[in-house]
């Protein structure tokens, strides 16, 4: 058993850290033999994971699904990033291919729920954990239910029900089953932000409740985190400034931002103002001494203040403030029926 | 980054279209900022159920409308928080490049009139608007002629008719990517001396002191041929032109349809040109177009069909973005000096 600790971070990587396209057969050739150096995260998601790998008490696990044998090329990925990590699990498809088990090769939930419920089961229980994904896939469902199943709301009779629902092989059945009768209970899971690469709209991911935040940047992510509690203003700006320095960002797109997530009802005008003020109060020293390139401290706080009084003190619309019990079997389901229609598009 | 501020409240169809067509563009446009001035509740309502990217909308709140029905200056007088007004406000107050509005005319015009300068010579702005035509233009192949003015300036000296000829040549090289246009005066004859006094004066300085590709006068027929790019005429006559132009198209769709219903042989003859006039429908879709630009202020101003929905919004977002990109403004104050100068050389 690994040292406890203080909150675990769980992350995808496919679209939530890395650009990935897969969308066609050819994206997924290109994706598979892209070099460490080809490969690309989004802005400042580097910063954020890089921030969380080295806080004290954190740790980050690593669930994806790109298949075992791009291990290598990942973990130097990771590595040119900066990135440490205490555990990353990869897909093992070719297994799934020589066994002839064809549906497993595109299923979410019968792979990844289990390699979540595995990583608590075989650690030193955390009592906080964040999880990161995106809206390409089912990481919405999947972490929902990991959280549920983890708080004890979900019972495991249930579970049984979902996964067949989400068409698992008799053997990940029993396997999934078998972690979620093991792992250590408890309500943990305080944060579920879902990378928005699809851009889909935030309102569909409203019956989540208000744990779940839908997120169009790291930006955002780094709010929330934030507002959270887990991150200070100055790992925040390093956040920011590594959005500004890939030049898809500006101050402005950030401030944006930042009123995005106020509209939504998912950060509070006392929360900006008191990151505003702290912002100001940020002396330029150590790494940032050398950036004279980036905005003023001032500038910054003023950006944010300003998003806030356009607002007016117009109120949000309501956004749920307590989860409602979620129908699994409905949303795999829904699930499904969306990815064959996407498929059937093309998009997919 | 080109900042496009638009009117959220104004057009048939606001706030929902409006929302909608500013949500296409920020997914369309990666370096433009749209900035929604309205209610900021309803806006917050409307914005996260549909795809858009966050990071590049921006909310202003207003808490008035100018209704499309009520008069103009009276609207405004009565209003000082409506959504033109701020929205204009914010453009002159350098927080915007350019502004759309789907909503009043006159109040749109003249909220911009109010708060924005007059480009240096320019004595009088003109509306401009586009005409389907059957010659096509410009290396879009654009199938709109320009007209102008169509209502902003009814009664224009001959060097107001100079101006809108310099201003309508810039939009149509820069917006419709035709490198020389052909601008033409709208007369009763083609013969130089035919016309009023102002259209006659107006023809020898654009031969004498402009490099134009002016063509000279041009008749009302010569309007939907294609003739010119670029027509020229005073408020009055571009307003009735234009009237009539929208009387006689919508005409020829009621008596299609009087065909369809009346005898069995002519329905068998639409029916088998539906194709083509679909195709047809979709070439000279106003919509397409985006909207009438007001030429002669120091922003550029882009007035969609009150009847927009969000695809005409999108695309009068696109056509201003491009315009504030291109400085248009710029090249309209260029052409201008140029004339000035030329004037100033031939009276020595």
């Amino acid at each position: 058993m690994k040292p406890a600790s203080r909150h675990v971070f769980r992350w995808d990587l496919d679209k939530t850290y890395l650009r990935t396209e897969f969308d066609s057969f050819g994206d997924l050739v290109k994706s598979a033999i892209e070099t460490a150096a080809d490969k690309q995260a989004y802005p400042g998601a580097t910063a954020l994971l890089r921030t969380l790998s080295t806080g004290d008490g954190y740790r980050v696990c690593i669930v994806s699904g790109s298949p075992t044998q791009m291990r290598t090329v990942l973990a130097a990925k990771l590595a040119l990033d900066g990135v440490a990590y205490d555990e990353f699990v990869l897909k093992d498809n070719l297994r799934n291919i020589l066994r002839g088990r064809f549906r497993a090769l595109r299923a979410q939930i019968p792979y990844k729920l289990p390699a979540l419920l595995s990583s608590r089961c075989n650690a030193a229980p955390a009592p906080a954990e964040t999880l990161f994904g995106d809206d390409a896939e089912a990481d919405a469902i999947v972490y929902c239910l990991y959280a549920d199943l983890v708080a004890g709301v979900v019972e495991v009779e249930t579970l049984e029900r979902i996964l067949h629902s989400a068409r698992a092989y008799p053997d990940e059945v029993s396997r999934t089953l078998d972690f979620a009768r093991r792992v250590p209970r408890g309500d943990v899971v305080r944060r579920i932000i879902i990378h928005l690469d699809r851009r889909s709209p935030p309102m569909g991911f409203r019956k989540y409740g208000p744990r779940l935040v839908p997120v169009f940047n790291y930006f955002q992510a780094a709010l929330v985190l934030y507002a959270d509690g887990v991150l200070d203003a100055r790992q925040l700006l390093f956040v920011a400034f590594e959005m500004l320095d890939s030049g898809q960002y500006r101050l402005a797109t950030l401030a944006n931002s930042l009123q995005d997530l106020m509209r939504r009802n998912r950060l509070g005008a006392d929360t900006v103002l008191r990151l505003a003020a702290e912002v100001s109060a940020q002396t330029v020293g150590g790494v940032l001494a050398a950036r004279p390139d980036l905005p003023p401290f001032d500038a910054i706080a003023r950006a944010f203040t300003d998003r806030v009084r356009e607002l007016r003190g117009a109120p949000p619309p309501p956004w749920p403030t307590e989860t409602a019990a979620l129908d699994y079997v409905a949303l795999v389901d829904q699930e499904h029926d969306s990815r064959r229609d996407r498929r059937r598009r093309g998009a997919d | 980054m080109q900042r496009i501020v638009v009117d959220a409240m104004g057009g048939d169809h606001a706030p929902e279209q409006i929302v909608a067509g500013a949500a296409e563009a920020s997914l369309a446009l990666p370096d433009a900022e749209i900035i929604l001035v309205g209610d900021a509740e309803v806006i917050g309502a409307t914005l996260p159920r549909l795809r858009h990217d966050g990071s590049r909308v921006r909310v202003h709140h207003a808490g008035q409308v100018v209704d499309m029905d009520e008069k103009p200056a009276e609207a405004l007088a009565a209003k000082p928080d409506a959504s033109i007004v701020v929205a204009a406000a914010l453009v002159a107050a350098g927080e915007g490049d350019a502004l759309v509005s789907a909503g009043n005319t006159g109040a749109s015009v003249l909220a911009c009139a109010r708060t924005w300068k007059l480009i240096p010579g320019v004595r009088r702005a003109a509306l401009a608007s586009v005409y389907p035509t059957e010659l096509r233009r410009g290396e879009k192949n654009d199938p709109f002629s320009l007209i102008l003015d169509v209502g902003a300036t009814i009664d224009a000296s001959a060097d107001d008719l100079v101006t809108f000829a310099i201003m309508g040549a810039a939009y149509a090289t820069l917006i419709s990517r035709n490198r020389r246009p052909r601008v033409a005066l709208l007369s009763n004859g083609t013969e130089a001396a035919k016309g009023p006094a102002a259209v006659v004066e107006a023809h020898q300085i654009l031969l004498a002191a402009t490099e134009l590709n002016f063509i000279g006068n041009v008749e009302g027929l010569d309007i939907p041929r294609g003739v010119a790019d670029v027509i020229v005429c005073n408020g009055f006559v571009g307003n009735v032109v234009l009237k009539m132009l929208e009387g006689v198209s919508e005409t020829v769709v009621r008596l299609a349809r009087y065909a369809h219903k009346e005898k069995l042989a002519w329905r068998i003859g639409l029916m088998a040109l539906s194709s083509a006039l679909t195709q047809l429908k979709s070439v000279t879709d106003w919509q397409q177009y985006g909207g009438a630009p007001l030429l002669g202020l120091d922003h550029p101003f882009i007035k969609a069909h009150g009847r927009s929905n969000a695809h005409a919004i999108t695309n009068a977002i696109k056509v201003a973005a491009k315009a504030a990109s291109g400085d248009l403004c710029g090249h309209i104050a260029r052409g201008l000096a140029d004339l000035s100068n030329r004037r100033a050389s031939a009276a020595l």
